[in-house]
C-alpha cells in the first residue's frame, strides 16, 4: 500500500507558476482521464486552488505509484511546461506524510488564511471530480473520509475557524450583528463605490439587508451602482436625509476631507430619534468626522479600527493552531493505524479459516458420539468451542493490532504464516 | 430535614450549572450545553419536588412564607433561563442569571426560621394573587436588570472596537433593547395587580393584631414607591421618544431593579408587620 501527494502551493511556489500548474473545472476531468491511461490501477485525486495543486494518488502495490519526477512530467506535459522548471518546487509526502499534510490542507492548517473555510468545500469537490472520473478507489475514499471528519473536528473542538480576518465579515459578524438583531427591517446607505464596500455590502445581503440607497457625487454612476447592488440612488444633494433614516451605513468615498461632520452629524441626529447608527467608514482620509463615533448610539468604525480586529482574531487563531495540530496529528496516527491493520486482513482471515475447519471436525466428531444429548447441551458444547477459537486468536490479533501503530506488520505477518502454514 | 436537604441539592444543581457557564469563558467543549442544561434540569426538578412538598406541608403554600416567596421567584427564574438557553444555546444568559438565583435562594435561607404569613380563608384567593404578582415583578425586573446589564456590557465593547471576548455570547443590543422595554411594562402591570391585591387583602382586615398593615408600613411604602418609579418611567418612555432608546431603557430597567432591592431589603431588616405571622 502506498499513499502519496506530489504538489506545490503558497509556500513554496511563486503565484505565477501556481497559475500555470492550476486546473480549472472543466480540464480535470480531462486530466483525470489521462492520468488513468497514463497510470492504469492508480487513484488520483486532483486538487486545485489559488493557493495549492497536488496530485493525491495511491495504489495497493507501491511500485505501481509514480515517483515525483513522473507526477512532474505529467504535469509538465498537461501543462505545456518544462519538467525542470516543476521539479524545484514540488515537494512530495508518502504514507503518513502524505496522510498528515491532507488532514492539515482539509482543516485549513495550511492555508495561506488560516482557519478559511473555504479549502474543505475544495477538497469535498476534488474528491467528487475524481470520483465522478471513476479515478477513486478504496485508499482515497478511506483517505479523504477521514479528512471531512478531522477538518469537522477540528472546527467543533477548537475557535481556529470562529475568529473572521477579512474587514467585511469582522464587520458584519463581529460589530453589526452584534448591533442588530434583524437586517430585513434595516436602511442600509451606501456612499460612494469601492470594492470593500460591495463586499459588506454582500455579507450583509446575505444576512437579510433589503432596503439600500446609494449616494455617489455622480448620480450617473449612483444610478448605475443602484442596479447593480438592488438599491435606489439618490442625489448627494440628499445625503443628509439619507443618513436621517439610515440604520447602517457604508462608506468609501474618494474625498480629501470628511463629508460628514460633527457639527453636521448633531443637525442629522435630532431627525434620527436616537435610533441605533452603524457607520463602517471604509475611507482613507476617513469620511466621517471621528467624533461622531463619540455620540451615544453611534457605532463608528474605522478601516483601522477594523484591522485592529482582523488582526486580534489572527493573533487569536494563531493561538489556536497547536490544538488543532495535535487532533491532526492522533488522527493521523489513528489512521495510519487502520489501514496497516487492514492490510493484515488476509492474514487474519486465513488464521480464523484456519481454525474454523478444525472445531467444525472435532465438533461434529464429538456431537457424533453424544447422540444423547438434548439441544441445550448441544448448543452449550457449540458455543464453549467457539469461546474456545476466540481465545486461541486474541493474543495473536492483539500483538498484529499493536504492532499495525507502526507500520504494516510485515515480519509479524511473515511469522503467522509460517507457523500456521497459512497461503501467501 | 426536607427544606435542608431539598435546598442544598437544586443549590448545587444551578452552583454547577454556573461553573460550566464559567467555564466558557476558559475553554470549548462540545458536551458542556448538555451538561449544563442536565444540571439546571436536574435542580429545577428538586426545586419543583422541594416546592410541592412544602404545599402539601403547609395551607397556603408555596407562597405561605417569605422563604417560599423567595424560593418561588428562584423557581420562575430558573424556568426564564431554561427557556432562554433553549432558544440561545450559546449566549451566555446564565453567567447573569443563576447568580441571581443563587442570590433568590440564598434570602430563602435567611428566612428558613419565619413564621408563615397571616392567612384566614376568606383572604386566600387575594393572597395568592397578591404573592404571585409580586412575584412576577420581581422576576421581570431581575430579568430586565439582567438584559440591562448586558447592553451596557455590549455597548461597552462595541464603543471601545473590540471582538467579542471567548466563551462569552451577549444578544444584540436591540433584542437587549426589547427585552429591557418589554421586562419594565410587565414589571408594571403585575406589580400594579400586585398592590391592588395588596389593598384588597388589607381592606379585608383578617390580620390576627390590628385586623390591617398600616398604610405608612415600610414594605407598603417601598413597594408603593417602586410602583410609582415603573409608572413614570413607563409613562415616560411611552410619551418621550428618546427614552425608549437602548442605553435609557436600560438605566431604567437597573433603577427598577435598585428600587426592588431596597423593597427586598426593607423587608429583610427594617421592623414590618407585613406578611405577619399567621
Amino acid at each position: 500500500m502506498k499513499f502519496q501527494v506530489v504538489g506545490c502551493s503558497h509556500h513554496c511556489t511563486p503565484i505565477a507558476l501556481r497559475e500555470r500548474l492550476a486546473f480549472s473545472p472543466e480540464r480535470v476531468h480531462d486530466a483525470l482521464d489521462r492520468w488513468r491511461l497514463e497510470f492504469p490501477g492508480v487513484e488520483i485525486v486532483l486538487l486545485s486552488t489559488c493557493n495549492r495543486v497536488e496530485v493525491y494518488c495511491a495504489a495497493a502495490e507501491a511500485a505501481v505509484v509514480p515517483d515525483r519526477r513522473r507526477v512532474a512530467e505529467f504535469l509538465a506535459r498537461f501543462h505545456g511546461l518544462d519538467t525542470s522548471d516543476l521539479l524545484d518546487c514540488l515537494y512530495r509526502y508518502v504514507d503518513q506524510e502524505a496522510i498528515h499534510h491532507l488532514f492539515t490542507v482539509a482543516s485549513s492548517l495550511d492555508s495561506m488564511v488560516l482557519g478559511e473555510s473555504q479549502i474543505l468545500s475544495q477538497v469535498k469537490q476534488a474528491y467528487q471530480a475524481a470520483a465522478e472520473c471513476e479515478s477513486t478507489g478504496l485508499l482515497t475514499h478511506a483517505a479523504f473520509q477521514a479528512a471531512v471528519r478531522v477538518a469537522r473536528r477540528v472546527a467543533t473542538e477548537t475557535a481556529i475557524h470562529r475568529r473572521r480576518v477579512s474587514i467585511p465579515s469582522v464587520a458584519v459578524a463581529d460589530f453589526a450583528k452584534q448591533i442588530f438583531e434583524r437586517f430585513d427591517d434595516k436602511h442600509t446607505v451606501v456612499i460612494g463605490a469601492g470594492e470593500m464596500a460591495e463586499e459588506t455590502l454582500r455579507y450583509l445581503q446575505d444576512e437579510g439587508v433589503r432596503r439600500v440607497t446609494v449616494v455617489n457625487r455622480s448620480f450617473e454612476r449612483a444610478v448605475e451602482l443602484a442596479q447593480v447592488w438592488q438599491g435606489r440612488p439618490v442625489q448627494w444633494e440628499q445625503l443628509d436625509e439619507a443618513l436621517a433614516t439610515a440604520d447602517l451605513v457604508i462608506s468609501t468615498t474618494g474625498a480629501g476631507e470628511p463629508i460628514v461632520t460633527a457639527e453636521q452629524f448633531k443637525r442629522i441626529e435630532r431627525s434620527r430619534g436616537d435610533r441605533p447608527l452603524f457607520i463602517l467608514d471604509l475611507a482613507v482620509p476617513r469620511d466621517f468626522d471621528p467624533a461622531i463615533g463619540e455620540r451615544e448610539d453611534v457605532y463608528l468604525y474605522s478601516i483601522d479600527d477594523l484591522q485592529a480586529a482582523c488582526e486580534r482574531n489572527r493573533r487569536q487563531r494563531d493561538k489556536e493552531l497547536p490544538g488543532a495540530m495535535r487532533i491532526v496529528q492522533h488522527e493521523t496516527v489513528r489512521f495510519m493505524a487502520q489501514q496497516h491493520h487492514r492490510a493484515a486482513g488476509g492474514v487474519i482471515e486465513q488464521l480464523r479459516d484456519g481454525l474454523q475447519q478444525p472445531k467444525e471436525e472435532e465438533l461434529q466428531r464429538l456431537l457424533n458420539k453424544l447422540p444423547d444429548l438434548d439441544d441445550s447441551s448441544r448448543d452449550e458444547i457449540r458455543r464453549s468451542f467457539d469461546r474456545l477459537v476466540n481465545k486461541l486468536l486474541h493474543r495473536p490479533l492483539a500483538s498484529l493490532r499493536d504492532e499495525s501503530r507502526h507500520g504494516i506488520p510485515h515480519v509479524l505477518l511473515d511469522a503467522i504464516s509460517r507457523l500456521f502454514r497459512l497461503k501467501d | 430535614m426536607l427544606s435542608g436537604v431539598g435546598i442544598i441539592c437544586f443549590a448545587a444543581s444551578y452552583s454547577v450549572a454556573l461553573l460550566l457557564e464559567l467555564s466558557r469563558l476558559l475553554f470549548r467543549s462540545g458536551i458542556r450545553g448538555a451538561v449544563m442544561l442536565g444540571f439546571a434540569g436536574a435542580g429545577l426538578v428538586a426545586h419543583s419536588a422541594f416546592l410541592y412538598y412544602r404545599a402539601v406541608e403547609a395551607a397556603g403554600a408555596p407562597l405561605s412564607s417569605e422563604q417560599d416567596w423567595y424560593l418561588v421567584a428562584a423557581w420562575v427564574l430558573v424556568v426564564m433561563y431554561l427557556y432562554l438557553v433553549y432558544y440561545h444555546p450559546r449566549t451566555s444568559f446564565g453567567l447573569f442569571l443563576l447568580p441571581l438565583v443563587l442570590g433568590l435562594i440564598a434570602t430563602a435561607v435567611f428566612f428558613a426560621n419565619a413564621e408563615p404569613f397571616a392567612r384566614g380563608p376568606a383572604s386566600k384567593i387575594w393572597g395568592m394573587i397578591h404573592g404571585c404578582s409580586i412575584v412576577l415583578a420581581t422576576v421581570a425586573v431581575f430579568l430586565g436588570f439582567m438584559a440591562g446589564v448586558m447592553y451596557f456590557w455590549q455597548t461597552q465593547r462595541l464603543k471601545n472596537k473590540l471582538p467579542p471576548a471567548k466563551g462569552l455570547r451577549l444578544p444584540s443590543l436591540e433584542w437587549l433593547q426589547h427585552a429591557n422595554s418589554r421586562t419594565i411594562v410587565v414589571a408594571l402591570i403585575t406589580m400594579g395587580i400586585g398592590i391592588l391585591s395588596g389593598m384588597i387583602l388589607n381592606l379585608m382586615g383578617e390580620h390576627p393584631d390590628d385586623g390591617r398593615v398600616p398604610w405608612h408600613d415600610p414594605v407598603v411604602l417601598s413597594t408603593t414607591a417602586m410602583f410609582a418609579w415603573l409608572l413614570v418611567a413607563v409613562i415616560t418612555s411611552a410619551v418621550y421618544r428618546p427614552v425608549r432608546a437602548g442605553r435609557k431603557v436600560a438605566y431604567l430597567t437597573v433603577v427598577s431593579f435598585v428600587f426592588l432591592l431596597i423593597a427586598l431589603g426593607v423587608g429583610l431588616f427594617l421592623d414590618t408587620q407585613h406578611g405577619g405571622p399567621a
